[in-house]
Order: structure tokens, then sequence, then C-alpha cells
């Protein structure tokens, strides 16, 4: 059972991550972002196109992705979300499923539907604890989301930028009147979001060997219900929901394997029953 | 733009012989890949105007459409399929599990708003094509089920072509009945919940019934168009229902500019139609198409129907309506307007629906009694203990410094919040425990700080809107139509034509109400308010906003309607001479509680009244 | 004669709305260094709109708005802000889900100097004590006189020039008042101009050098405090007779006194339009 747990972490670890970048936007701007999946999938292809074509070091190619990723929110920030700041918030959802799909059509058309393999950096089998083994990509996950958490605790609590946006998602023009400019805001917001769902998907890709295009697309929703679990107003609370995600996918597929769909299922019947008895998940405050 | 019924029934009459008839004649090359092409594209508009009516008319959402659109498509392969029942039992039983599993997220959805419920129908929309749609003894697993082309007597209808006539008739109802709820109180409720549930609560509408309502029409009709599609494709499969189906049809619908139906349908058709025609663009159609659709959310947010509403709009109507000044001339408004008075319904109309006024005259009790009412708010004391009763044909003010907590007594006393502690009565009947629509039917009208009216709805719509527990006929019978609708429709339709007389506004009938002056606006909330002559009448602040002269003139009117009318009021304002000019009792309220009553003139002089408007010092 | 000393806040022909709506109609008025003022009206005049068209929350159709020799027409909230103004809403709204210090440190984001956040939170804490004990306190758990010291506290911290201040008086108890009375005395004379909306009368003319009532979006009436007309100020507000009936009363004040007219028991109202003074009698019978 210990080895389902472990496992289940690891993979929770990356969904915290996605959730994480979910979560920031959706408190800064009370919706659901649903182009973080194909964000982090070019991205993915950025890096991977990188390493492999153009014979970058893997982690140069790797934050070539990452910064191909936060130009793309920076860009989707500027040119969508401002104009929409006063617009019913599905125009702006819509927005962000109309960017998915023109990510994903980019992808199709640049490098085509076939799957990729990731190359890998690593030397080595990873970590052995027990009778689980966890490859090195996971252990990158851990390793990021641990970095992620701590950087996130840091830089909110501590630095008055941090501050400031954690005060804009509870009255966004208190924010405006102490003089802190919110289109600074708001571009962090999406910039970092994009960045963080773009080192999950590189580090899925490194877990999964091969990649395709919308790839990313089933762990996104996997992302939500992290968020949702979490609180979707809760910061740590997508890195702990990412985890309860990951241990329960786990759990479920390890002891029920044969019956199809039941992991999806009972996660989004989780995500119902959630939001109907407790909409503020587990470490959320508002509803 | 009011289509009248024969013409639609003829319009879709037509379109649905023409394919049969071009298919047999050879004509214009139209053949069987040309028809498949058209049956995709109206099985797409007719799978978006359900959606269309959740989100742009009731303002509910659903991120789960596909799952719907498989229920249908599933239940029309196993009736139809499997037991080999008529395809037309089909659509019926679609149509019922379509609505039963519409009714089982809406009725959380009765709490749940905006995000959470959108997270909600995501949730089941997965739930279902993860699960449900993959077990094999409902739904024949992966391999699917299929979904035989639909039979009458022995004529099966394997050409394409005929097969679009079945989908145009389809569609040609869907559309129908779409447009039957707008023209009824159903639709117009449907709006109102969607701008302010509140306002439709005062009104009168049922708000959770209404929401209710909006889901299971939303689960039928959805699951009808996914019938429709089953027997297009040929057989439903898990995969064609995926998320990504849903978040598409989100997509037409907000591209097709929200509530409205031809856009929604022509979009809806283009997405249906396109995938077939373009793919020689070789996959720059995914890329092209996403473009647009963002470039359209950002500088036209209206979507097509918006553009189609310019391109009507060029013909003169809404110019002329724009031409009608919007000017911030109260004064010449109110002081012109001959009278505020609509001819009100008469007793025997009211009397079925709200049983009370047949006592009223009787004099069961004051009109309006409230005894010892608190309202708290978390640590809060908002409202202390306070009462006062409001005599029949009199006009009440209720007045005091701002946050005294009159308007939250207000709410109290029609429903819209629930009080800790005492009770209040109406014509001595204990409505405390009653929702606020519920008031509404039993006689207590009211109007808000904010304008309680719908600003999407145009002004006659509003007088409509406002006559809702009026309207002679249930919701069922709107869907249809019946003779009988059509006759309430008309009376409501003509008392609302009386106010506008009587307003001399009716330059403004067909303008939406945003595009009037906030003067303007209010005496329609006022004539609105009036209009089903409500046992008690509370009106929040009216002369808000006005100059001392245009309240003046409010004052007047006010005191017309008491006069003519026997109408009771209780007002609350800041504006001292209305008060004076108007009321025959005044209650003043400071800090929650009640501090005195009397005749104006007299609380005018109370020396607590006055410190506690002026502060301390003054005194 | 040296010549004469820039207003501090001038605003010339202030107009804006809502969609169709227009609430500014050209609002004029000006406020000199060292001055504090209160802008009275009834409900729906625009004196909140005018706040925040000053401080740029609402966008101005037409019209000017100098602060200090510097135009700040067209200018982000955020940047007016940075220019010296500081502006408290009437929701007197913190952020709930922060500690007291942390709001306090969100008020003073714009200094780049430490030296001067640090001046500027001692003399916060020193006008508030009850700031300095309750540092890491959650905003949103303290009640609401609490609150809203918190948030004029936070205005206070970026040291503006210029506060805006929207009904400081509402909703607080009446010893909370007197304590926010006592602290924007001491803010007005540490050299900080102050406007401020107010519903209490009385509080308002207590405070302030200079009055300016509102009707329907324009000023019609500026005087300063000691000159007033009450009873012009009185009927502009509608409470006249409230007013008529306290000045029959009055204590006598360290502000000249105007001798309190004779009013009779229900004010005749202005005779105007198709309506006339015979109807409006018949009420207040």
């Amino acid at each position: 059972m210990t080895d389902v747990v472990v496992t289940g972490i690891a993979a929770g670890a990356v969904y915290g991550l996605f959730a994480l970048g979910l979560v920031l936007v959706y408190k800064a701007t009370k919706i659901l972002n649903f182009a973080q999946a194909e964000i982090g999938s070019f991205a993915t292809f950025v890096a991977w196109g990188l390493i492999t074509s153009w014979k970058f070091p893997w982690l140069l190619g790797a934050l070539g992705g990452l910064l191909v990723a936060g130009a793309l929110g920076l860009a989707f920030e500027r040119a969508v979300v401002r104009p929409l700041i006063d617009a019913p918030r599905l125009t702006l959802v819509v927005a962000t499923i109309g960017m998915g799909l023109l990510l994903a059509g980019l992808e199709f058309k640049i490098w085509g539907a076939s799957p990729r393999i990731m190359p890998s950096p690593f030397h080595g089998d990873g970590l052995t604890l027990g009778n689980v083994t966890l490859p090195p990509a996971r252990l990158l996950a851990l390793g990021l989301t641990a970095v992620a958490a701590g950087a996130s605790a840091w830089f909110f609590r501590r630095t008055t930028f941090g501050l400031a946006i954690l005060a804009a998602a509870q009255d966004v023009v208190g924010v405006r009147l102490t003089g802190i400019r919110l289109r600074h805001l708001s571009a962090f917001t999406w910039l970092t979001s994009s960045v963080v769902g773009a080192a999950a998907g590189i580090v899925i890709a490194l877990s999964l060997g091969a990649f395709a295009p919308t790839f990313l697309n089933g762990i996104m929703l996997l992302g939500f219900a992290a968020a949702v679990l979490g609180g979707m107003t809760s910061l740590p609370g997508a890195l702990v929901g990412g985890i309860v995600v990951g241990i329960t996918q786990a759990v479920v597929s390890h002891y029920w394997i044969s019956v199809a769909g039941l992991v999806e299922t009972v996660m989004f019947g989780a995500i119902v029953a959630v939001l109907l008895l407790r909409p503020r998940g587990l470490l959320g405050r508002l509803a | 733009m009011k289509v009248r019924f024969p013409t639609l029934l003829v319009t879709v009459l037509v379109c649905a012989a023409l394919p049969p008839v071009l298919s047999r004649a050879g004509l214009w090359g139209f053949d069987q890949y040309h028809a498949l092409i058209l049956c995709f594209g109206v099985t797409y508009a007719l799978a978006a105007l359900p959606l269309n009516l959740l989100i742009g008319y009731a303002g509910q959402i659903s991120l789960g459409h596909a799952a719907f659109l498989g229920i249908g498509a599933y239940t029309s392969g196993i009736i139809a399929g499997r037991l080999g029942l008529p395809f037309t039992l089909g659509l019926v039983v679609a149509a019922a599990v379509g609505a039963l599993a519409a009714l089982v997220i809406g009725l959380p959805a009765l709490r749940l708003r905006g995000l959470y419920l959108a997270l909600v129908t995501l949730g089941f929309g997965l739930a279902m094509a993860s699960m449900v749609f993959r077990l094999r003894s409902v739904t024949g697993g992966y391999a699917g089920q299929a979904v035989p082309r639909p039979q009458a007597g022995t004529f099966v209808f394997l050409r394409n072509a005929d097969l679009l006539a079945i989908v145009i008739l389809v569609f040609g109802l869907v559309w129908a009945l779409d447009r039957n709820l707008l023209r009824t109180k159903v639709g117009r409720g449907f709006l109102a919940l969607r701008e302010d549930e509140e306002v439709a609560a005062a009104f009168g509408v049922d708000v959770p019934r209404y929401k209710l309502y909006a889901f299971a029409l939303y689960g039928g009709l959805s699951a009808v168009a996914g019938s429709v599609f089953g027997h297009v494709v040929g057989f439903a499969q898990q995969e064609s229902f995926t998320f990504d189906l849903s978040l598409l049809f989100v997509v037409i619908v907000l591209i097709g500019g929200l509530r409205s139906r031809p856009g929604v349908a022509t979009a809806a058709f283009f997405f249906g139609v396109t995938p077939r025609f373009f793919s020689f663009l070789q996959g720059w159609e995914l890329i092209i198409a996403p473009a647009i659709v963002m470039f359209t959310l950002v500088r036209h947010p209206g979507g097509l129907g918006q553009t189609f509403a310019e391109v009507r709009g060029l013909r003169g109507r809404k110019a002329k309506a724009k031409g009608a000044t919007r000017t911030d001339d109260d004064e010449s408004e109110t002081a012109h307007a001959s009278l505020v008075l609509p001819r009100p319904a008469s007793a025997q109309e009211l009397a079925n629906t709200t049983s009370l006024r047949a006592k009223a005259d009787g004099g069961a009790g004051v009109p309006l009694e409230v005894r010892d009412v608190s309202v708290r708010f978390g640590g809060l004391v908002a409202v202390d203990s306070a009462s006062l009763t409001v005599d029949g044909g009199r006009i009440t003010g209720l007045i005091g410094p701002n946050g005294a907590g009159k308007s939250t007594l207000f709410n109290a006393i029609s429903g819209f919040v629930r009080p800790t502690k005492g009770r209040v009565l109406l014509h001595g009947t204990d409505i405390t425990d009653l929702p606020p629509h519920r008031r509404a039917a039993l006689g207590i009208g009211r109007t808000f700080q904010q304008i309680g009216l719908v600003k999407d709805l145009t002004v006659t719509e509003n007088l409509l809107l406002a006559q809702h527990r009026l309207a002679g006929y249930g919701a069922v019978p709107a869907l249809a139509y019946l003779p009988g609708v059509g006759r309430g429709e008309r009376d409501l339709r003509q008392r609302a034509e009386e106010t506008l007389h009587a307003l001399q506004f009716e330059r403004f009938a067909e303008s939406e109400l945003r595009e009037l002056s906030h003067g303007q606006q209010r005496i329609v909330e006022l004539a609105a308010a009036l209009l089903t002559a409500p046992g008690v009448l509370l009106l929040d602040e009216p002369s808000a906003g006005m100059s001392p002269a245009a309240a003046e003139a409010l004052a007047e009117r006010l005191l017309q309607v008491r006069d003519e009318l026997g109408q009771t009021i209780l007002l609350i304002e800041h504006h001292l001479p209305l008060v004076l000019a108007t009321c025959t009792t005044v209650h003043v309220m400071d800090a929650g509680r009640m501090l005195t009553s009397g005749t104006p003139s007299e609380v005018v002089t109370d020396p607590s009244v006055v410190s506690a408007y002026l502060g301390e010092r003054v005194a | 004669m040296t010549a004469p000393v820039p207003a501090l806040l001038t605003v010339s022909g202030l107009e804006t709305g809502f969609g169709a709506n227009q609430i500014l109609h050209g609002v004029e008025l000006t406020l000199a260094r060292g001055r504090a003022a209160v802008l009275l009206g009834l409900n729906g005049a625009g004196k909140s709109v005018t706040l925040k068209t000053i401080s740029g929350l609402q966008p101005a159709w037409a019209g000017s708005v100098d602060f200090d020799g510097r135009e700040l027409a067209g200018l982000e909230p955020e940047d007016r802000i940075r220019a010296g103004l500081g502006h408290v809403l009437q929701t007197k709204s913190v952020f709930p889900d922060l500690s007291v210090a942390e709001n306090l440190r969100l008020g003073g984001a714009i200094l780049r100097n430490k030296q001067r956040f640090a001046e500027n939170l001692a003399r916060v804490h020193d006008i508030y004590p009850l700031l300095s004990d309750r540092r890491s306190q959650l905003a949103g758990s303290m009640s609401g006189g609490e609150r809203a010291m918190l948030a004029v506290a936070r205005a206070l911290m970026a040291d503006p020039r210029l506060l805006l201040i929207d009904e400081p008086s509402a909703g607080l108890s009446p010893k909370m008042v007197e304590q926010l009375g006592g602290t924007l005395r001491k803010v007005r004379e540490s050299g900080t101009g102050l406007l401020m909306v107010e519903q209490n009368v009385g509080f308002g003319l207590d405070l302030a050098d200079d009055v300016f009532v509102m009707e329907k979006g324009r000023v019609v009436y500026r005087d300063t405090a000691e000159n007033l007309d009450r009873s012009r100020v009185a009927t502009l507000l509608g409470i006249g007779d409230l007013l008529g009936a306290a000045a029959g009363k009055a204590r006598p004040r360290t502000r000249a006194a105007r001798p309190a007219p004779t009013r009779r028991r229900g004010v005749p109202i202005r005779a105007r339009g198709a309506g006339g003074a015979g109807k409006a009698n018949k009420a207040t019978a």
C-alpha cells in the first residue's frame, strides 16, 4: 500500500504544480484558464525542438520552453485579458478556450500529430524506496514542486509585490489605491501561471517518455480537480489537492484496474461532492 | 423580430420538403454527400439552441453539454436500435431522460453560482464520458451503440436528403419552442433571473422553480438534439461526446451572440459544416478559427447576434428611439407626465392570484405590521426589535440617517432577508417565513435603490414582466403557446400599452431600458410597481438622484396615487420635504432601532431626531 | 503683495457618468493648502463620484483636476496616488485576509525609502496605538470601527498631501466617530489637505474650513464654514426643518452663530412647475 501511496504522491506533485497555475489565475481573474494545458504543451514542444533539432543542452532547451511559455502568457494577458477586464467572466473563459485551441492548431501544424520522444537528461534509474523505484523524472517533479511551494510561500507573504497579488484577489480597488500598478500584477500572474504550467508539462513529458499535441488535456482536468479539492482560492491548497488527487488515482487504478474510467469518474464525482458540500475545499477560505 | 407563427410553420415545412424533392429530381447536383453535410450543420444548430437557452436566457452555465447530447444519442440507440421501437418514441424518451439528468444537476445548482456551477457541470460531463458511456451493459462499451435510420412504417429514411427533412422538422420544432418561450412569462422570468434574482423575485418569479425549469428544458432539448445526432452519424460512441465538444458548444453560443437565436444557429451551422468543407486547408483552419474566435470576443463581444441587430437597426427603428431625448431633464419629465397611473388590474383578475386581497377591504388587520423584528448579520445587529404599522390608503414614511437599518428592514418585509426574531404580518397573515416571490403574489410590491428592472429588456418587456403574477397561464401551456396563453399575453400587453400612453412614453416602448435616463427609468419602475395594484407598496428612496423640484413633482404623483387608487405606501426617504408633503405618519430609525414615530411635523422638531441626523454637537 | 499661493486642488468643469447616465455636470471646486473641506449633498448628488473622479477610479468625460500644479486628467489612479493623493472609500475596506501589519505595508508600498516607511509607520502607530498592538491580527476579524481605523491608517502610510475620505463617520458608533474626528483633526494639523464627503452634517461642519454643497452633479453653494448660510444649506439638503428646529435650540458656539430664523411648522416647498404650493401644504395638516 505504501508503494502505491508514494507513487501517488510523486504523480500528485505534478498535478499540484498544474493546479498552482490554475489557482493563481483564478485568484486574480475569477476565471478558469482552459489554455493552461496547451501553453504547457506548446512549451514542451519548443523545448523538445531546441534540444533535438537545435542541439541545445537539455537545461537550456527546457529554459527556452519556459521562456516561450512566459511570453505566451504575457502576450495573452496584454492582448486578451486586459481588454476584457470588465467583460462577463464567461467571455474571458471562452477566450482561454480559444487560446488553447489556437495553440493546439499551431502544434499540429508545426510539429504534426505523431508522438515525439522527450530525451532524458538523466543517467541512472532514480531512487529506490522499499519496493518502489521513483524514476528521475518523478524526482524532478517532486523537487520542482517543493521549490514551487517554498518559493510561493516566501514570495507571497514576504514581498510587497506578492502581498499585493494576494490583496488584489480580495479587493482590486484597494490595491490600486495603494499606488501599486494593477497591470504589473496581472502580467505577473499570467507569466507565472504559464511558466509553472510549462514546467509541469516538460516534467510530465519526461515521465511519459513520449508526448503529442494536446497531451496535457487530461492532466489539466486532474489539475482542476486538485484545485477544487484544495479550495480554488488557496495556493498551498492547490499543492495539497494535487497530492490527494495523485494518491487517489494511484490507489484506484491499482486496486480496481479492470474498471474502465473509474479513476476519472471518482475524481469528478469528488469534484461534484466537494462543490456541493464544502465549496471552499480543504484549505480555501471564501466560497 | 416577431415572425408570425404560420410563417414559421410554412418556412419549416418548405425547407423540410425541399431536400427530398431536390434529391429525387437530381437538381443542382444535390446528392448524398451534400445532404449529409447539411445534416451536420442543422444538427449542430439544433444542439446549440438549448445551450443558448440555458446560458443566454437563464444565465446558468453548462460545461457538460456533450454529456446531454450523448444521453440523447445513446437513448435513441437503445430504443430504436436495440429495442426496435419507433424513432419518435426514442426522441421522447431521450427528452425525458435528458430532462431528468439535468434536474439532478440543477438541484445543487440552486445553491451554486458562476464558477462552481460550471465545475459541477464539467464534473458531470466528464463522469458521464468516462464511465457511463463506457459501460458495456448500458451503451455497448467502446464499440458504441448503433443508432439506426429512422423508420416510418416500412419506409426507411435511408436517403440523407430524407433524413435531412426530419432534422429540419425537429429543428423547426425546437426553434418554435424557444421562440414561444420568449413571448411568454417563462422567457421573461428567465431573463429576469439572469439579470438579478432579487428583482425577479420581487415581481413574483419563483426563482428556484424557474432555475429548475431552465435546467429541465435544457436537458430535454439537448437530449433530443443528441438523438438526432445519433441518427445522423449512425452510432453513439464514447469518443464523440468529449469535454472538447462541450467547450466547442460554449464557444459557439458566445460567438453566435448570447440570446440571439439566429446568431447562435448560424454560428453552430458554420461549425458543423466547415470542418468538412475546409479540410483542404490542411490544418490551417485549426489555427484561423480559434484566432477569429478570440478576435471576436475582444473586439465584437456581441458576436453574430450583435451583427444581426446592427443590420436590423440600420432600418431606422432603433434610430427613432435613440432620437428620443435622454436628457437628465427630470424636472420636465415628472412635472409634465400627466399621470403615472395605469389602469390597474381589476379586482376580479387579481382575486384568483391573491386570495388575501378579497379580505383586504374587509380589513383583516392593518395592511402591514412589523412586530419586534431583529436582523443580525453575523455579529452585527442591523435591526434591533423594530416595530411599525402601516395604515391602509395612507403613505407612511421611514426615515433615519444613513446606516440606520431602513433598507435592511425593507428587505425583511419583502422577504430578501430573514429576521432573526420577530414577525411580519400582511393583513393579519404571518408572512415572515415566505420567500419573496410568495410575498409578491400576496400583494407586496417594491422598488429598489438601483432601479429594480431588467436593463436588457425593453420598456414594454419590463412592464410585461412586472405583471408576471397576473399572467393567467401556466409554464407548460406557455411552451406550446396555447390559445389561452395568447389571450393572457394580449391582456398584459394592453395594460402595458395603456401605461406607456399614460406616461407619454410610447416612443420608448421598444427601447432597451438602459437607454433611458435615470429619472425616466425610475418613472417606469414606479409605473411597473403600481401596475399590479399591490396591497402594500414599498418605495426605496424613490427620489434619489432627483433635484428638489423633481422630488416635489414626485410627491404630487404619490399623493395622486394615494387619493385615486387608495394605494397603501411605505416610503424610505432622505429628502424631508417629500416626506413632509406626502406622509401621514413617519417612523424614525437610528442605529437599527426605532427612535420615534409621529406626524411629520412632530418628528421633524423632535430633538432626538435632530441629533440623530446632525450629530450630537448641533442639538 | 506676495504672489498668490496656488491652490492644492482645483477641479473645473468635471463631467462624468455611467453609460447613458451623466452624473457630474461640471463640478467646480478649489481647495487651498492646509485647509479641510467638506462636500455635502443629498444621496445621488454625485459626492462620492466626485471623489472617485478626482482619484481616477471613475474616468472623467470632461474637465480638469489640477493637483498642486499638476494636471491629473488622463492619469491612472495608481499614478495619482503616487502623485500624493490618498483616498479612503465609503466602504472603508481593508484586505480582510491579510494582517494589520501587511495591510499597512501595502499602504506604504510606493515608498522607496525605508526610513520614510518607518517614520510613517511610527506616526500611524502614534495616532492609533491599537494597530500597534494588533500587528498580526487578520484585518477581517476586526470590528467595523477598528477596520475603519485601519483603512485611514493605510491611506496615511503613503504620506499623502491630500486625503480624500468618503463618509468617514458612516457606520461608526458615536464614540468611534469622536475618535475619528480627533484623528482627522491631527491629520489636518500636520499639513495634509482634507476633502471629505459627509452625510453627518454636524461632524462635517465641525472639521471643515470650507463647505461645498452639491446637487444633481454640480456644486451649487460654496463658502467657508464660518460664513455659512445654514438655512440655505439645510434647504439644499432637505433637512431644513431639522436644522430650523435645532437652530432654535443651538448652544452658543465659537463660530459666529446666525440668529435662528423663525419658522412655522411645515416648511412650504418652493412652488414651481405644475405643482403649486397649495397641494404641498395639504400634507402637513
